[in-house]
């Protein structure tokens, strides 16, 4: 067969659908002819190849992309770095937030301690400058109240060098907008301001005024009702009297 | 039987060298770039052959591992990657439909042949493009009855002249005019439109 007649079966040749003898004839005569009728065999590949262009439009399902990219590992390497990515993110967020909360309940735990620390600080400070005053051989001990359970009883520590302790009980916290004031009064004088203070919900009260003091001249130490803002002077009857 | 022309949208997004580049570098992403681009054309071309959407799911896998693994002798700069893909699909699914019919006398081993890269080199058209899914419908519409049931035979079911003639009762010479006619009518329909556009 010649060129001619050849050419005619090249799209049946193409198609891996032409009969014996034909194909043997078109495998020899291709080997022998070359280009030219290589070239009519590629039309004939392009004409046919078209035809697939025919097929009614089918859909696969998703999960044929998944088998076939899984093949290659494409699908699980994809995954796995996002996956690894959620992962991270995920216990980034969960540590940040673990963090914040553990800062901040860290944070106010100290604070609170804190507080605690310096209440307890300022208390024992009251208390060894309380005791270091009451260990003083110069100071003066006075007695209030004995014998009777009310109004309040206890002790007054005059030191000349330290100041004057107030230890009381049977005390109750003063009302409302009114604050206890301790007054230095000195033999024939005017009654001295020396400090505001309030007693615990107990009835109890320990009340320091440093400073030194003239106790030759003092006469007596004296406690009064006063608003909560003090005053210059006593405006109420004094509840607490210890002479000197 | 009904030939319906499908018009596939065959969006051919970026350039087949590039991903025919990847796919010979093996680069994973490049057979999901490429299933993309040409899974649903294979997909339908291998269901209509095979009627059965399993086997066409497994016949459209063994199309895209066997380009993986062939990609190597594909020529980057002037091979047509979507033809090679669709020659290859329409090869797997003959074969499987040759071997569910016992039509074995015709070996895969010839159908190999049609499939081999370096033949789907210069091609001088897109011929999945748009403008030739509408020429084919054309071209197709123009034939008679039975010229587009043999070329149907002969290209879904991978029959030839003469299985043709024994499916149909007709007189082998018969058969063969009507292939005659009907491929010379493709020939001058899609050949020389295609080469002119």
């Amino acid at each position: 067969m010649n060129c001619d007649e050849l050419r005619e079966q090249y799209e049946l040749y193409v198609l891996g659908v032409l009969d014996e003898p034909e194909r043997a004839e078109i495998d020899e005569h291709l080997r022998r002819q070359g280009d030219p009728c290589i070239a009519g065999v590629r039309r004939a590949r392009e004409v046919m190849g078209s035809l697939a262009l025919a097929a009614p439009e089918s859909h696969p399902s998703a999960r044929l992309r998944k088998r076939i990219t899984g093949l290659v590992g494409e699908e699980q390497r994809g995954w796995n770095w996002a996956a690894i990515w959620i992962a991270a993110t995920a216990c980034l967020a969960l540590v940040a937030v673990w963090l914040g909360m553990e800062r901040r309940d860290q944070a106010r735990t100290l604070t609170q301690v804190q507080l605690e620390m310096q209440g307890k600080s300022a208390e024992l400070l009251r208390l060894n400058e309380a005791f270091a005053l009451m260990n003083d051989p110069t100071a003066r001990q006075l007695v209030f109240g004995e014998g009777a359970p009310k109004p309040s009883r206890g002790r007054v520590f005059v030191s000349p060098g330290q100041g004057v302790l107030l230890v009381a009980s049977n005390l109750p916290p003063a009302p409302p907008g009114k604050i206890y004031e301790m007054w230095v009064i000195p033999k024939g004088g005017k009654p001295v301001p020396a400090g505001l203070f309030q007693s615990a919900p107990d009835g109890t009260a320990m009340y320091l005024r440093k400073g030194a003091v003239d106790v030759a001249t003092t006469g007596m130490i004296a406690v009064t009702l006063e608003p909560e803002a003090g005053s210059p002077q006593p405006t109420t009857t004094p509840i607490i009297v210890a002479a000197l | 039987m009904t030939f319906l022309p499908l018009l596939f949208a065959v969006y051919v997004e970026g350039d087949d060298r590039d991903l025919a580049s990847r796919l010979k570098r093996h680069e994973p992403e490049a057979l999901a770039e490429l299933y993309d681009r040409y899974g649903r054309l294979a997909y339908s071309l291998i269901y209509r052959v095979v009627h059965d959407v399993g086997v066409a799911e497994d016949l459209v896998q063994e199309t895209f591992l066997r380009v993986w693994n062939r990609s190597q002798g594909f020529d980057v700069e002037r091979g047509a990657l979507g033809p090679w893909l669709l020659a290859v699909a329409r090869n797997r699914a003959i074969d499987y439909l040759r071997s569910a019919c016992g039509r074995m006398s015709r070996s895969s081993l010839e159908l190999a042949e049609t499939e081999h890269p370096a033949a789907f080199a210069n091609f001088e058209t897109e011929v999945l493009s748009q403008d030739q899914a509408r020429r084919v419908r054309t071209a197709l519409d123009r034939l008679n009855e039975n010229q587009r049931h043999v070329i149907e035979l002969a290209y879904f079911e991978g029959l030839s002249q003469t299985e043709m003639a024994e499916r149909m009762g007709q007189p082998l010479g018969t058969v063969k005019t009507w292939v005659r006619t009907a491929l010379k009518n493709l020939r001058e329909d899609l050949g020389q439109k295609a080469a002119t556009a």
